[in-house]
């Protein structure tokens, strides 16, 4: 927090630790459209460790956004350390659907439990080593596959819609037909 | 089961788990909860229709005598998959669910949906437009601190501050009717500005209710804060410090009480909220009473901004002219907008593939956040000490469930 007057020192010293980490596809989204500041993609099992290390930072996790694509599922984990506007998100991302595992980052932040156990109910993501991975929001009977899972027609591609890129869209992102993605 | 007579009025002799390996009473969650239990003490449901737990949560607690050992709250009895709803509507049908995702704090609500779209899609939003958001949102955050200041004091005992509160909250929704229409559910903001211009009475109104409330709050002073009995409840009772808001995402008054100035109004500008003086309280402890004083202090801000809104308000349209049809199609991309609830930081995160209806819509509610710290901070207290910290917590089932 000492380099609170200089941004730019900051965000060199984030980007190297999570490119120490593992992170790919380092990016500076527009902040005021996005509402990030730097978006990354990390791989899974290192997810833990840069949780550990951005608590020391004095982040805190704002939410898990899961969402399905054609490649998997993205975890979108928002951080945010509340002192300087530097607001992140990393992302992991799911590739295989049929059996989706991702480690919990449960040890570094103790409320990912609830986050993890909410995609857990919607999605079938399955985060492992969290301490009580049963129905959070859903009952626990419910029938059928996760609800927010979307019919394989109706599945967009990660890099049609340019969110791990540039921001930016490129054409040809509408791979859906609105409004009849599986009910 | 034991052939007791007696049985029939002692319900907790069912829950022992020795008596009954492999099978169970109660539910799936009681089932589950009371495999760590050890034998012999008593777990208990609080809610879903404690009258402490607002709405309807419910809270396992498993107690030693009157001390909390292990608690573990149940949420899920108000979901409502707002998140779906938003993947197959198109957000303009989507908009009128912001105000039922947290009837007390709709406004904020209606503010993070419509900032994130307005972001996303690259809207302009009037003056006037912007003045009327922050006016609503800042009335709707005193509305809101007021029936939590109230529902605290009644679970703590105190039954009369709530009919006061309710007579604050009365004027203030009479002032949000104008320009809303409704008194609860809002749903008052449109993309690219608000749904109505305010007229002369609503400004009448907010210029007789500031100084009105500042005197009313002397009263809630006199009658609740410096009350002995109500002290004793609260003090150095739940000390949540901010190590434990940071694991846990804890926002708003708690990690303001905390020491924390973490406000998205300061942090993250958005709207007008540049133009005005206000300062964000922070506790001087992290107990529950902290956390009370915090919010009376925000109310107090908040009449300041409203005083100074009051002063100069802008000219010219309420929503920008091109305003999305309800027909608007969202341009790809993805949008994460906060703003500042009561609660703490709201937050609505968009995918969008181009389509007529979002391709995902994440509500992050404070509520949910703040609530997952419960259970480690109501460890190895009273259970009248665990009410009074579910209290502190400002509650609102609806928002955490979703």
């Amino acid at each position: 927090m000492s380099e609170k007057g200089d941004p730019k020192a900051r965000e060199a010293r984030i980007r190297e630790a999570l490119l120490g980490f593992g992170a790919e596809r380092l990016t500076s989204p527009d902040p005021k459209k996005s509402g990030v500041a730097l978006s990354a993609v990390m791989p899974g099992e290192r997810m833990l460790e840069a949780s550990e290390w951005l608590l020391k930072e004095g982040y805190t996790l704002l939410d898990l956004s899961t969402c399905e694509f054609q490649e998997g599922f993205l975890v979108s984990y928002h951080l945010d350390s509340f002192t300087e506007p530097f607001r992140l998100a990393l992302r992991v991302l799911v590739k295989d659907k049929e059996k989706p595992v991702t480690p919990s980052i449960h040890p570094a932040f103790q409320g990912a439990e609830w986050h993890e156990r909410e995609s857990f109910d919607f999605f079938g993501v399955v985060f492992e080593g969290n301490p009580n991975l049963v129905p959070l929001l859903l009952p626990h009977d419910l029938p059928g596959p996760p609800p927010l899972r979307k019919d394989p027609k109706a599945l967009a591609s990660l890099d049609a819609l340019g969110i791990l890129g540039d921001g930016a869209a490129k054409e040809g992102g509408k791979g859906k037909e609105g409004g009849e993605n599986g009910v | 089961m034991a052939s007791s007579n007696f049985n029939f009025i002692n319900p907790f002799t069912f829950l022992n788990v020795q008596d009954s390996p492999g099978t169970y009473v109660g539910d799936f969650y009681t089932d589950n909860f009371e495999k760590g239990a050890r034998a012999g003490n008593v777990i208990l449901n609080l809610g879903p229709q404690h009258p402490s737990t607002h709405g309807v949560l419910r809270v396992l607690v498993e107690l030693f005598g009157e001390y909390v050992l292990r608690s573990e709250p149940v949420l899920g009895y108000l979901h409502r998959m707002q998140e779906k709803m938003g993947e197959v509507k198109t957000p303009y049908q989507y908009l009128p669910n912001m105000g039922r995702v947290d009837y007390l704090n709709p406004i904020a609500w209606n503010w993070a949906f419509a900032g994130a779209v307005e972001r996303l899609a690259g809207l302009e939003v009037p003056e006037k437009a912007e003045w009327l958001r922050v006016v609503s949102a800042e009335l709707n955050r005193i509305s809101s601190h007021l029936l939590w200041w109230g529902a605290f004091v009644m679970d703590l005992g105190g039954v009369t501050p709530i009919l006061y509160a309710f007579e604050e909250r009365e004027k203030i929704n009479d002032i949000l009717q104008i320009v809303t229409g409704s008194r609860l559910t809002y749903n008052y903001f449109r993309f690219g500005g608000v749904g109505q211009d305010a007229d002369g009475r609503f400004v009448d109104l907010i210029k007789d209710f500031v100084p009105y409330m500042r005197e009313r709050l002397k009263m809630y002073k006199a009658l609740v804060t410096e009350n002995i009995i109500f002290r004793r409840r609260l003090e150095g009772i739940g000390p949540m410090g901010e190590d434990i808001c940071r694991r846990y995402g804890a926002t708003g008054p708690i990690m303001r009480a905390a020491g924390v100035m973490c406000d998205t109004r300061r942090l993250y500008p958005y709207g007008i909220y540049d133009r005005f003086d206000y300062d964000i309280p922070t506790g001087p402890t992290d107990d529950c009473m902290g956390r009370y004083l915090v919010r009376l202090e925000e109310i107090k801000e908040s009449l300041r901004i409203l005083e100074q809104a009051v002063r100069d308000i802008p000219g010219g349209p309420h929503i920008v002219a091109k305003a999305p049809k309800p027909a608007y199609k969202l341009p790809a991309g993805e949008s994460y907008f906060t703003v500042e609830g009561a609660r703490g930081q709201v937050a609505c995160h968009i995918i969008s593939d181009g389509g007529k209806t979002p391709y995902r819509i994440k509500l992050r509610a404070p509520g949910f956040s703040n609530l997952s710290l419960f259970a480690e901070a109501a460890k190895g207290t009273l259970l009248a000490d665990a009410i009074a910290i579910l209290g502190s917590l400002d509650l609102v089932i609806p928002e955490v469930d979703r």
